[in-house]
């Protein structure tokens, strides 16, 4: 059946090709007949833009004969017309379009007005753009200029607080890429981005965000609902996030500098005890500290020494220059942002240059773009220092008298190890260094019947290096341990499409076909680890002098190459009839030898329309309405991000952990089977149904729109689904298993609220709701009732969960011992599973579900004023109804071990004799809701009366300047994506506030 | 014109690129049904499978659950720590669940490695080797295979019969006489195509933690012994023609050093086992010294590695090692410590804690901490109480990321060979003549007794050879399967405080079919009792 219907649609496809062929054949016979002799005239002219200022590049057709030219880089056109021609007409992107009738006269000046609605209002949409008028699905575009500023690194953070139903979350990790969710989880996959939205940079599907310095960025459209990205078919299920970046346009001869120095600092630390405050609070309690070894009468803040003030800069050269027939341009980009964290950095500099010709009467066009990003990260063992700033005792110093790290290894609890050792003895260097090639053929075949060919090729090389000194206390005696890795992952992806764009009277018609081809081959390359080197001198640089003493302290990464193919045909349809009712189809036929041999292949269809009911009659009896348009789609696109090549098939390997036995005297690689195969093993697909309501009123004074969506994804993939081992040897099975559901609704009004003489306010609120719920786990061959997730660890917590994932409850519910105050002896008590009441331990049955971790409303609302050459912008942002669980500050809470580690002032409120103080229970699952001044930026421009600078702005920034919140931890805003959100488990890079000053010049 | 052209280059373009959709990329850096088992040492290490599952979870896991639930060990909490989730505690008091991680775990581990054996049975049935060395393979997966039904049957009684692969429908479960006779019969049909131990070490080397015909004729010895309890039927005279067919075979021989057969060098050279897991510090899963061990002593033994301070013995079970001059008291640690002469006895000098003059003194009693589950506290005093086990003596190769003992574990050896069949004698089976020697209970008992250096026994009880099989097999495995046998494994040994009880159930005596895999196969009945 599915071969069947895929046969029918590759027929389809034929059909749509041989269909346009044939319009074309007959269109061009048309022009043929039309075109019999007639007398000759020149008109010559000059088109001007609204200041009076040349516009090359203005397209003059003759009208009705069709022929016609462009003008040149001074405006002027010269073109030859029969005595049938009785007008022309002029047409440009982004200027309203004008028809001027011939006569007698020989030569014209000719004024185009720039139509600002189309201006603002052009919407990528995958391979091709539309008017936002248009537009059938749910899009939001975010402009350069009101993107965030900061020292922000990708994409998603320009937009963090401007996208309705966009959650992005985003801790003080210079190395830390956001985690961004966009409209609820919709699978459970954690793997490989597979919660994350997908990227399309100017037309290139799957390319790194590392390649964009945000300064080069020219507008960035979110495409939410399936109707929208189903064009991008197998990945769109999370939606798609198309970045466009700057172009030189026509006549212009660009050069800017954008550059900002910044200052970060800590936002916030956890209270802990001086050593001082330690030393009472035992004594109090009858206790003491082990002397010299736990106590040499140091004060030490351990936050302190870790902790350092960052300075950041950037600095963006970006120049080009554009002519009738050729655009070129470059851009230098370098930052460097150093953490909050000592030893945290991170460095980039990125290179672009492209160079597009048209030949033939602008028919072909040729361009190529290279863009290589470098980027190095610095980073500390985190798992370790993180804890340790924390849990270490402010009663020792980190030095010994001889200036070497004070280490008492044999102390048990949570802060053995000195944190500032730590930092310094232990380090790692990632060196990326990232190349995209791309190259675009354009062949306008006919007029409205356009060919595009594209190719891009990405290398990406990434050089990890790890080093553990002889001094560290996470390789005590191994004479220093270094790890190198060196993996090229490399993607290439061709495309090539047919656009057939047409008006015929009041029909308006658009047609695309198109096929794909992508090959993803990555992990090539290996990784050693190694010991016992003469001194620390050479770090990780020479391996070959070390010295393992056994073979057990070699090591080999087990990272095998992955090659993915995708393959991919897609069609389009976009018909409207008087720009009042707008239909879009779109069918994209996705093939991925990610899955098993008999479901390689899937259909993702949508179809969606529009009404703009503000240009029906009825509507002009209500002047406060100005805009008003309808919306309805629904569309199903795939998820197949987060899979390797082997994900379906039989692996036999040497499974990690027991992998050997003794053969015959020898020590021996046992190599068996170590996933079972799924033939079976298929797309999940995400079914959205959304409604929308685009409004305007007062002349547009303020518009908004309201979205409403069911998503739903069927046949979940979970890679650990567990089977009867009575059935198999490997006791997970990868399988498509289950749904999930997000419902939402999202709100976005945007205003003038003032525009009087020099002074202008606009502001912009964004609001969105969504509710996710896992609606089943389980298919015809297997049935689970829930899973369970999230293992913290914690204090006589080996093995414990605190999450779930059961069906009726979202992604992200929490399974926690549910805290019932202290009794009489001040101890802490739980409620057992059978209702009574326990002071002791209970055991993970006695877990009972508590809250989630998923938001129930996330806003934005962001101002922009301008007065004279002044602006200010600043921007608000939240979220409400989220739980976090703060296993941190329950490890924390500890007074029995503060003998060993280090309390925090809340736990001066406890009992000493409290011996269940720290069980990560419903104590410390806190609410999540907060509001932060994200932002807020002064700007003055000054626009100098020599000719050769056009404007200079000057602007000071600052970032999480404030944050109201309940949250007791460093920072609300915890990592949401992946299979367990809302967790804050001694892992939370200190989120920080900054303030920048830049500049940004144009020539 | 030239717009036709243009037109007809796009189109064969455009057709020519989309006509690939091939979805088919080979795999070039991993081991497939395509490439792999090819090569005999593709099928030796296909074999190594049996063998690294069995030694990924016997000596820690799998042991827990035979130890941990007797008298024979305990891991209490301190302080909190090594509370996790109750689950040690709940061996202790016989209070374990179906969603116990042990019961799950070793489950998984158990029919993983069935399922595993079948696979490669029908791997081996498909293979072009020649018949005799199928013939070879064959009865070495079975014997293995039985070997995980064995542990099966024993842990959870009654459990599923599955001997192919694909299984196609879910299988149910079968009564524990039937498993029992299942594996009986197994057992039988490939012995006389093992190999036996021969007098080079060459061929020894090669057999070593690979079944042989001694070790189906001790797991036979095992299951005859226990048969009154696993099928109702009492089968004592057919334990001693086991143990006799063990000894045929006179390479098998007690060695003079107890302390030798479980040292960290111990292998193919030891005469006395029959069958052991190997470790190494690259085959992980014995952390005997972990666990098992007093972390401040580390130095004072020769390795610096950070340890738990987890797992000791109970007092009433230490108190059977009372026999003057045996040298099985020395694999305990109790009292006042000193560093080791290296040689199985101790210097006169102190073993201190770390940086002090303190000496280490470890005290047998577990006096726990009145409010809290099974708990010690965790002072210094705290931590030293227990008494610690160094039989499995601690290897000082081992390194902090892995912290691992490359001691072999013995699953069968000649003692407990001697052992069952004075047992069964004790129970009525008819002492035998071996190589010229009338073997009777006492007889028996007085061969381990003479190696150990320990006094002889006269009319030994059964209740004697349990405690004679405490101090010979203590921390073997095989506490829980003897004290079932007995019927005590109900008797409880109270710790001072304890505000917790024992669970006497005799259900307890098979652990429950986890309900992990009920839920995933509806024909699977749970045991009575859970």
């Amino acid at each position: 059946m599915e071969k069947n219907y895929k046969n029918v649609f590759k027929q389809v496809l034929k059909n749509v090709s041989q269909l346009c062929l044939l319009l074309c054949l007959l269109l061009m016979s048309t022009n043929r007949l039309l075109a019999h002799q007639q007398p000759v005239k020149t008109i010559k002219g000059t088109v001007t833009d609204e200041k009076r200022l040349p516009l090359p590049g203005v397209s003059v057709t003759t009208r009705p004969s069709g022929s016609g030219t462009t003008t040149d880089i001074n405006g002027n056109f010269t073109i030859r017309t029969t005595s049938a021609t009785d007008s022309l007409r002029f047409t440009m992107t982004g200027y309203t379009a004008q028809s001027f009738a011939i006569g007698s006269s020989s030569t014209l000046k000719i004024t185009l007005q720039p139509d600002v609605r189309q201006l603002k209002d052009v919407v990528v949409i995958g391979y091709g753009t539309s008017s936002k008028r248009d537009i059938t699905g749910s899009i939001t575009t975010v402009k350069a200029d009101e993107f965030n500023s900061g020292v922000l690194t990708t994409p998603a953070e320009l937009l963090q607080g401007k996208v309705a139903g966009l959650n992005v979350t985003k801790s003080g990790d210079p190395n830390q890429a956001p985690s961004v969710i966009l409209r609820g989880p919709s699978t459970i996959r954690s793997t490989g981005g597979a919660m994350e939205p997908f990227y399309v940079i100017d037309g290139v599907p799957g390319a790194s965000i590392d390649l964009l310095a945000p300064a080069d960025i020219e507008s960035i459209d979110v495409l939410k609902d399936a109707s929208a990205t189903a064009i991008y078919g197998s990945r769109a299920a999370n939606g798609v996030i198309i970045i466009t970046t700057r172009k030189s346009k026509v006549g212009q001869n660009r050069l800017s500098y954008n550059a900002y120095a910044a200052t970060e600092k800590v936002s916030k630390q956890i209270d802990m005890l001086s050593g001082d405050e330690l030393r009472q609070y035992l004594k109090s309690n009858g206790q003491t500290l082990i002397p010299v070894l736990n106590d040499d009468g140091s004060n030490t803040n351990w936050q302190n020494l870790a902790e350092r003030r960052g300075y950041s800069q950037s600095h963006n050269i970006s120049y080009g220059g554009a002519t009738v027939n050729a655009d070129y341009g470059a851009s230098v980009n370098y930052l460097k942002n150093n953490g909050v964290l000592k030893n945290t950095s991170l460095e980039r500099t990125i290179l672009k240059g492209y160079i597009n010709q048209r030949f033939f009467d602008n028919r072909l066009k040729l361009g190529i773009t290279l863009t290589n990003s470098h980027t190095v990260n610095k980073d500390i063992i985190q798992q370790y220092v993180l804890p340790g700033i924390l849990f270490y005792l402010p009663t020792v110093s980190p030095f010994n008298a001889d200036g070497s790290y004070k280490e008492f290894y044999s102390r048990t609890g949570s802060g053995t190890l000195n944190p500032l050792s730590l930092i310094d003895n232990n380090f790692s260097n990632n060196d990326n260094n990232k190349t995209l090639i791309n190259g675009i053929a354009q062949v306008d075949i006919l007029k409205g019947l356009k060919f595009t060919l594209t190719g891009s090729t990405q290398k990406d090389q990434n050089n990890y290096n790890r080093y553990f000194n002889s001094a560290s206390g996470l390789a005590v005696n191994f004479g220093g341990q270094a790890n190198r890795t060196s993996y090229l992952n490399t993607s290439t992806v061709v495309e090539s499409y047919l656009n057939y764009d047409r008006e015929f009277g009041l029909h308006s018609l658009k047609l695309l076909a198109g096929y794909s081809y992508q090959q993803d081959r990555t992990n090539d390359g290996f990784g050693v680890t190694t010991q016992g080197f003469s001194n620390d001198n050479l770090t990780y640089n020479n391996l070959y002098l070390s010295n393992p003493t056994s073979l057990s302290q070699i090591g080999f990464d087990n990272n095998p190459i992955s090659t993915l193919r995708l393959i991919s045909y897609y069609g389009r349809v976009q018909y409207s009839y008087n720009s009042k009712y707008l239909l879009q189809a779109s069918i994209r036929d996705d093939g991925s030898s990610a899955f098993g041999i008999n479901h390689r292949w899937g259909y993702f269809p949508a179809v969606s329309a529009g009404w703009r009911i503000i240009d029906e009659k009825f509507m002009q009896s209500v002047p406060a309405i100005s805009d008003l348009k309808l919306r309805a789609g629904y569309g199903v696109s795939g998820n197949s991000t987060g899979f390797n090549a082997f994900s379906s098939l039989l692996i036999y390997g040497t499974p990690a952990g027991n992998a050997k036995f003794l053969y015959n005297g020898n020590i021996t690689n046992a190599i068996g089977p170590v996933r079972n195969d799924n033939p079976d093993l298929k797309w999940e697909s995400t079914a959205t149904t959304n409604i929308g309501l685009d409004f305007g009123l007062f002349k547009d004074r303020i518009t908004g729109s309201v979205d409403y969506y069911i998503k739903k994804t069927s046949d979940l993939i979970y890679d650990q689904y567990p089977v009867s081992t009575t059935q198999y040897f490997v006791p997970t099975y990868t399988a498509n298993v289950g749904s999930i559901k997000n419902t939402g609704i999202e709100l976005v009004l945007n205003a003038t609220a003032v525009a009087s003489g020099s002074f202008r306010w606009k502001t912009s609120i964004n609001v969105a709701h969504n509710k996710n719920v896992i609606e089943n786990l389980s298919n015809d061959k297997f049935t689970l009732n829930f899973f369970q997730t999230a293992q913290l660890g914690g204090k006589g917590q080996s093995g414990n969960y605190s999450q779930i994932v059961q069906p009726g409850y979202a992604l992200g519910t929490f399974n926690l011992w549910h805290y019932l105050g202290k009794n009489a002896a001040g101890v802490s008590t739980y409620q057992k599973a059978d209702g009574t009441t326990t002071a002791t331990q209970p055991l993970t049955t006695d877990a009972m579900i508590a809250g989630n971790a998923q938001p129930s409303l996330i806003y934005g609302w962001s101002n922009t004023f301008n007065y004279k050459k002044f602006d200010l912008t600043f921007l608000l942002r939240g979220v409400l109804g989220n739980k976090i669980l703060n296993a941190t500050l329950a490890g924390l809470n500890n007074p029995v071990d503060s003998k060993i580690q280090n309390i925090p002032r809340f736990t001066l409120g406890e009992a000493y004799t409290d011996i269940n103080a720290y069980l990560i229970s419903d104590r410390f699952l806190e609410s999540g809701s907060y509001l932060r001044l994200d932002n807020a930026t002064l700007g003055y421009t000054i626009k100098p009366t020599v000719p050769a600078i056009k404007s200079i702005r000057l602007y000071l920034s600052g970032s999480n300047i404030f944050v109201i919140t309940k949250y007791r931890g460093v920072d609300p805003e915890i990592n949401i994506g992946g299979l367990t959100p809302g967790i804050d488990n001694n892992n939370f890079y200190p989120k920080t506030r900054t303030f920048i000053a830049g500049i940004s010049a144009s020539f | 014109m030239k717009n036709i052209y243009v037109l007809l280059i796009a189109v064969v373009i455009t057709l020519t690129i989309s006509s690939c959709k091939k979805l088919d990329v080979p795999v070039e850096s991993q081991y497939v049904t395509a490439n792999f088992p090819v090569t005999s040492s593709d099928y030796a290490a296909l074999f190594g499978t049996m063998y690294t599952n069995l030694s990924s979870n016997y000596a820690i896991t799998y042991w827990r659950m035979q130890e941990l639930s007797t008298d024979e060990a305990i891991i209490p909490a301190r302080d909190g720590n090594f509370d996790d989730g109750g689950q040690y505690r709940q061996m202790h008091y016989h209070t374990w669940t179906y969603d116990h991680p042990y019961v799950t775990g070793i489950w998984q581990w158990g029919f993983g490695g069935i399922n595993n054996c079948n696979r490669l049975i029908s791997l081996t049935n498909a293979s072009q080797a020649p018949a005799a060395s199928k013939a070879a393979s064959l009865a070495e997966v079975k014997a293995m295979r039985a070997l995980y039904y064995f542990f099966m049957m024993d842990t959870y009684g009654n459990v599923p019969i599955i001997s192919d692969f694909p299984v196609s429908t879910l299988p149910t479960t079968q009564p524990r006489a039937k498993v029992f006779q299942f594996i009986e019969t197994e057992l039988l049909s490939i012995a006389q195509q093992l190999p036996s131990k021969t007098a080079v070490s060459a061929t020894n080397i090669l057999q070593y933690g690979r079944p042989t015909k001694a070790a189906v004729f001790a797991l036979l010895e095992k299951m005859y012994l226990n048969s009154e309890v696993y099928t109702g039927t009492a089968r004592y005279n057919d334990v001693v023609a086991m143990a006799d067919s063990v000894q045929k075979n006179t390479n098998y021989s007690l060695d003079a050093r107890f302390r030798d057969i479980f040292l960290p060098t111990n292998g193919p050279q030891i005469n006395e086992t029959i069958f052991a897991v190997p470790y190494d510090q690259q085959i992980p899963g014995n952390q005997f010294t972990r666990f098992g061990f007093f972390a401040a002593l580390a130095p004072s033994y020769g390795f610096n590695v950070g340890l738990s301070i987890a797992m000791s013995t109970t007092p009433e079970f230490y108190n059977r090692f009372n026999l003057t001059g045996d040298v099985r008291n020395n694999t305990w640690l109790n009292g006042p410590q000193f560093i080791p002469d290296g040689n199985g006895g101790f210097t006169n000098q102190p073993a201190n804690y770390p940086g002090t003059t303190t000496q280490i003194v470890i005290t047998p009693n577990l006096i726990l901490i009145p409010t809290k589950p099974m708990d010690l506290g965790n002072t210094t005093a705290s931590q030293a109480e227990g008494v610690r086990s160094i039989k499995y003596y601690p290897d000082v190769t081992t390194i902090q990321a892995t912290r691992l003992n490359g001691n072999d574990v013995p699953v069968f050896r000649l003692a407990d060979v001697y052992l069952m069949k004075a047992e069964a004698i004790l129970r009525g089976a008819t002492p035998t003549v071996v190589n010229g020697t009338l073997q009777t209970a006492d007889y028996l008992v007085n061969r381990l007794r003479a190696r150990a250096n320990a006094p002889a026994v006269s009319g030994i009880t059964l209740d004697l050879l349990l405690d004679e099989r405490a101090r010979e097999l203590s921390w073997e495995g095989w506490r829980r399967n003897d004290l079932i046998r007995y019927g005590l494994f109900e008797k409880d040994y109270p710790l001072p405080n304890d505000n917790l009880t024992m669970n006497k159930d005799i259900t307890r005596r098979i652990f429950p079919v986890p309900i992990s895999e009920i839920k995933l196969n509806p024909n699977l009945a749970q045991n009575p009792g859970y």
